[in-house]
């Protein structure tokens, strides 16, 4: 059972650092090194960490070229999962509980 | 029109198939969906829900997101469907049967379009691609469809495309093709410069903003050193603009609070007031101009309070406001904030002590407090569906034909964006692509428009003055 915040992909872009990377990806295809130096503020081994869990995630996909590797956005991958956020969405639902009657209510909120 | 795909899901609850349907909207159910708000589970009503989007991960210091829509159809025990606009336009079938005497299948499935998953893949962060460029004139618009905003620019992006589609048929811009690329901020100023910057490397000429004063800050500033047009094109607090390339439409509340002091402490009784607002420069510059003209009108300020966006507890607050003694309560809270201090200060009994007036009292903002909450607060503003100008039964009729009979009403704040894009298009069909500065003195000159919809006077500030009432925002009078 897996449920929404469990989603692989929006726990990745759960991040900061990984957030901004990917608005740096919304650009074009970039080496580990020129990613780092737009980002500014981690270093390149961070950098290159996130890229891995975006990898994993199906956002960000990599090609080599002799010793270089470069990275882009995967759409294709996004689009993916996005519909199997949905899904999870739609998931938890109908997964109907009743709210346990005796506990003060602190999740419900007031505004619409 | 939009592709769409269609989703479902579905579970076995353990509880009898009325007791089940009950559940929705009950404030009884944990699951997202059933933990709807809304005033009767009955066709017509509007709804909010809360999507879990961000887990229990507070740390990205997002607002949350709503879907929020209207009850389309119910049948009782057995289905409920509802129709959203926001974030994304969709449709929920909720469908229930008896398991057994003492069990409920639930069956849901929703209408998903692509735009709808577009927003799901940016909301995550991902940079998608842009449309390439084309030879038509693109203009952008900047919205707001999740956050404190959502709630009163529900409409903002089919008015938009309403305009943009009637420009085109009139065979567009100076002989090019009008066309519209559309950003959420997310009320959120670091998206709206995000994302104003999006707009214009894909090309826009123009941003016409839809989105908070903090917001088109951050636009200004993010878009500072490129030829693009910005359009404020919702009720703000006006101040200097240097730049022939940013335009502010919309009210403002001096105006506002000028056409509405004097009735008010008439039909208060008393002179004494209460400001509330939110901590930035929107309710910072409203209450100034509030001050100054109370001053000048025999008003005293009593109280103040200024609250973040995104403020949903107000008991504090409608506290101080009654241990004030003020006899009129002023409000510029914006969107859900505003939603959640009316409905709290209904509730806590305030209207029977003291009148209210609402700087942001749109149709979309009203239905969402919910007729007997809002009942007598008054508002002013350029544009109300109760409006008496030429023209308007026809933008309604046109409205409702292209979005349908659920969509969120027309208000002033969408109805400001329809003019200024049909503005624009007036203003810059001699020369489609002047510089943004060119284009922003043109949009300015006066050019004979006056009273009726569609060529609404934007920069004569003319306001109507409207109340509550159990059917709606009733006009009753005019300033300006």
């Amino acid at each position: 059972m897996t449920s929404a915040n469990e989603n692989l992909a929006f726990d990745a872009l759960s991040d900061r650092v990984r957030r901004r990377i990917l608005s740096i990806l919304g650009e074009g295809e970039f080496t580990v090194t020129e990613i780092a130096d737009q980002v500014g503020v981690v270093g390149r081994t961070t950098v290159s960490s996130h890229l891995r869990v975006l990898r994993t995630s199906g956002i960000v996909t990599e090609r080599r070229d002799g010793r270089l590797r470069y990275y882009s956005l995967d759409a294709d991958g996004s689009v993916r999962d996005a519909f199997n956020f949905l899904q999870s969405l739609l998931e938890s639902s109908v997964r109907v509980a009743e709210r346990d009657q005796d506990r003060p209510d602190t999740s419900r909120r007031e505004a619409g | 029109m939009d592709s769409t795909a269609t989703l479902s899901a579905e579970s076995v609850v353990d509880l009898p198939v009325a007791d089940t349907f009950g559940l929705f909207g009950s404030g009884r159910a944990e699951a997202w969906l059933f933990d709807a708000r809304c005033e009767r589970v009955a066709a017509g009503n509007v709804v909010s829900m809360r999507l879990p989007i961000d887990g229990d991960d507070r740390r990205s210091g997002r607002h949350g997101v709503e879907l929020l829509g209207r009850i389309s159809a119910v049948r009782p025990n057995s289905r409920i469907v509802v129709e959203h606009d926001q974030p994304w336009r969709g449709r929920i079938r909720l469908a229930f049967d008896a398991d057994g005497a003492h069990r409920t299948r639930v069956r849901v499935r929703a209408d998903v379009t692509a735009s709808g998953i577009d927003w799901l893949i940016r909301r995550g962060g991902v940079a998608l691609p842009d449309p390439a460029p084309t030879d038509a004139l693109r203009i952008g618009l900047l919205t707001t469809k999740s956050g404190p905003g959502a709630v009163y620019a529900s409409a903002t992006q089919y008015l938009a495309e309403l305009a943009v589609a009637e420009v085109e048929a009139l065979g567009g811009v100076g002989g090019r093709r009008l066309e519209l690329l559309v950003a959420d901020d997310a009320t959120d100023p670091a998206l709206a410069a995000a994302e104003g910057a999006r707009l214009v490397r894909a090309g826009c000429r123009a941003i016409f903003a839809c989105t908070t004063s903090s917001s088109f800050d951050a636009l200004r500033h993010a878009v500072r050193g490129d030829d693009v047009l910005l359009v404020h094109s919702v009720i703000n607090e006006g101040g200097a603009v240097h730049s022939a390339s940013v335009v502010r439409f919309g009210e403002r509340p001096g105006a506002q609070v000028a056409a509405l002091a004097r009735p008010l402490m008439r039909a208060a009784g008393g002179r004494r007031w209460f400001l509330v607002g939110q901590r930035y420069s929107w309710s910072f510059g409203a209450h100034h101009a509030a001050r100054r003209v109370l001053g000048g009108a025999g008003g005293s300020v009593v109280g103040e309070e200024c609250v973040p966006l995104g403020t949903t507890d107000f008991a504090g607050v409608v506290d101080r406001v009654a241990a004030s003694g003020a006899d009129i309560v002023m409000s510029s809270l914006v969107g859900a904030d505003e939603v959640a201090f009316q409905r709290q200060c209904a509730a806590a009994g305030l209207r029977s002590s003291t009148k209210a007036l609402s700087l942001v009292m749109d149709e979309s903002t009203w239905e969402h407090v919910g007729a007997t909450a809002a009942e007598g607060v008054v508002t002013a503003l350029g544009y109300f569906q109760d409006d008496p100008a030429a023209g308007n039964a026809d933008l309604l009729r046109r409205y409702r034909d292209r979005f349908g009979p659920w969509a969120p009403p027309i208000s002033s704040l969408s109805e400001t964006v329809y003019e200024a894009v049909l503005r624009y298009a007036r203003a810059v069909r001699h020369d489609p692509d002047a510089d943004a500065a060119q284009q922003g003195r043109a949009l300015v000159r006066p050019d004979g428009s006056g009273s009726a919809i569609g060529e609404r006077d934007l920069l004569g500030r003319h306001l109507y003055l409207a109340e509550a009432g159990p059917d709606g925002l009733r006009v009753v009078d005019e300033a300006g």
